[in-house]
């Protein structure tokens, strides 16, 4: 039986001394509440799986990284990085998730309600990241594997040098990255995105997919084609 | 790294302060300097000259030396200058100088940067004065009391150094020379720096420092020197200038930014106009705006965007 979630305040104080009492938190099996997040950076990095913590508020960078199978819910916005490496666990954001959120992640789910920023899963690794409002300008950008899921749409430079993730968008792009390209899902692949996301109560089975993959021209580069590539 | 910031009250009040705040919490960003682009109340005769002379001991002289420079110009000292009573080899001046002839500040800034390795200018205006030295946010503060500066906005700045020499005056803000109360401060780097400035030299600029954020400065001098207003000279630099910047530029009545178009900067604003508080970090801002609150991030690439000033005359802000 779990107890009662224990308060933490984090205010001015070193963000050493704060995570250091999230984890001893955990070794006692305790829920944990940060309160007075103030948007500072670095809370709640690397914690172990099963544990359980809520941020009322907002926070600051690299929130939720290295998470290790911790669910983290954060009731407002998180800043650059949330989740950066995560290997598995959950992660929860209420708002707006900063510059690269979920970047180089390898597992675990990533569950944005607002928007999210430019670079949103870059270098994924796998896993999901689950954004219901827009993506922002090179979302995707290099992904690996996992699958970057945006139900508003994306900005410009959508899935930009894709190696192997996939942008699975249900809204349209303002523009597409060099070496990306929109294909149609078949019918299992969708089903399993739409499963994914019924889980979350985000069920709706209206939804015009486009899924952004990779060209693959770039996974043969050839410096005399150096040209084809420049954006400016 | 870096970290930027900038401050609008809604009136007159300790915008000094706020700017310390600001910049302490961004202290992890870069302590090899930290500069203040402060905004007081206007004079309406004379300018405000901040300077830095990097010989405490040659400092008389020099004071002589620019005092003949100035009444060249039809101007005098208004004040007796001051200085800061530190033990640094360097010594920040402040001085108060009349008009000069013909409001011709361009002609009488390049005769007063003929003594620049003895005391270099660092701002011109009506109303701002830049202050800047090496150190962290606080210890430049203590040093130079920014904290009890009274003014209506401001801009900060703490710099990694990663382009050129650690020196108070190769720190920001840059000041647009000869362009009074106009200042910058930049996080970021420029890559196309010496094509610019041999371009500009050839135009007849001159650079006081080898920092490649003052290029930012000169740029928007010569722009404005050919009549481009502030925000379109904001945009073009977003076209024309290479590299990653978010760059935020002050006069005496607003406060700008441009943000280049890789999206590599971040900036966040927190505030109900007309006050305001902008800084590279959101949690900095929370140092002001402690409760939780609407923010929002430029995240996105190539934006620009101008905050209007308050007036002097408005209400003094409420204290914290």
């Amino acid at each position: 039986m779990r107890t009662e979630e224990l308060e933490i305040r984090a205010g001015d104080r070193p963000i050493r001394e704060v995570n250091a009492e999230i984890r001893a938190a955990f070794a006692e099996g305790r829920d944990v509440v940060v309160r007075d997040t103030r948007s500072r950076h670095n809370l709640g990095v690397g914690l172990p799986a099963a544990a359980r913590i809520r941020f009322e508020g907002s926070v600051g960078y690299y929130c939720g990284g290295l998470n290790d199978g911790a669910r983290i819910e954060i009731e407002r916005n998180a800043g650059w990085g949330l989740g950066e490496a995560m290997a598995k666990g959950e992660i929860v954001v209420g708002g707006y998730a900063g510059m690269a959120a979920g970047a180089s992640m390898r597992g675990g789910v990533l569950h944005v309600r607002g928007d999210a920023g430019p670079r949103c899963g870059v270098a994924m690794k796998g896993g999901d990241v689950i954004v219901e409002g827009r993506i922002g300008y090179l979302s995707g950008f290099m992904a690996h594997a996992g699958r970057l899921i945006a139900l508003g749409g994306a900005d410009e430079a959508c899935g930009d040098s894709l190696w192997g993730g996939e942008v699975w968008l249900a809204g349209p792009a303002k523009s597409l990255g060099v070496d990306a390209r929109i294909e149609a899902p078949d019918a299992e692949e969708a089903a399993a995105v739409e499963a994914l996301l019924a889980g979350r109560g985000l069920g709706d089975s209206s939804r015009d997919w486009r899924k952004v993959v990779s060209e693959q021209r770039l996974w043969h580069f050839e410096s005399r084609d150096a040209k084809a590539w420049l954006m400016i | 790294m870096c970290g930027i910031a900038g401050r609008i009250l809604h009136g007159s009040g300790p915008v000094g302060r706020d700017l310390v705040e600001l910049m302490d919490a961004q202290v992890h960003r870069g302590a090899d300097s930290t500069g203040f682009a402060l905004y007081g109340p206007p004079r309406e005769r004379g300018y405000v000259v901040r300077a830095v002379g990097m010989d405490r001991a040659a400092l008389g002289p020099a004071l002589d030396e620019f005092r003949r420079i100035l009444r060249g110009h039809g101007s005098d000292f208004l004040e007796d200058p001051t200085w800061d009573e530190a033990d640094s080899a360097h010594v920040s001046v402040r001085m108060v100088a009349d008009e000069v002839r013909g409001a011709d500040l361009g002609r009488w800034s390049r005769d007063a940067d003929a003594i620049a390795d003895r005391l270099e200018v660092q701002s011109v205006g009506r109303s701002l004065e830049v202050i800047k030295d090496v150190g962290g946010a606080a210890e430049v503060a203590d040093k130079h009391g920014v904290r009890g500066f009274v003014g209506t906005h401001g801009l900060g700045h703490a710099r990694l150094a990663t382009e050129s020499s650690v020196r108070p005056t190769a720190s920001h803000p840059f000041w647009a020379r000869p362009f009074p109360d106009v200042a910058i401060v930049h996080n970021g780097q420029i890559t196309d720096y010496y094509l610019w400035r041999n371009r500009l030299e050839r135009r007849g600029y001159r650079f006081m420092t080898e920092n490649d954020s003052e290029l930012i400065a000169v740029w928007i001098a010569d722009r404005m020197r050919r009549g481009v207003g502030k925000p379109e000279a904001l945009g073009q630099s977003i076209r024309e200038i290479d590299g990653v910047f978010t760059y935020l530029i002050a006069d005496e009545r607003s406060i700008g930014f441009a943000k280049d178009r890789w999206a590599i900067k971040p900036l966040v604003a927190m505030g109900k106009a007309p006050e305001i508080a902008v800084a590279t970090e959101e949690q900095a801002v929370r140092r002001l705006y402690r409760e939780e609150g609407d923010v929002t991030n430029y995240d996105g690439p190539a934006i620009t965007r101008t905050w209007p000033a308050a007036e002097a005359g408005a209400p003094p802000a409420l204290a914290a």
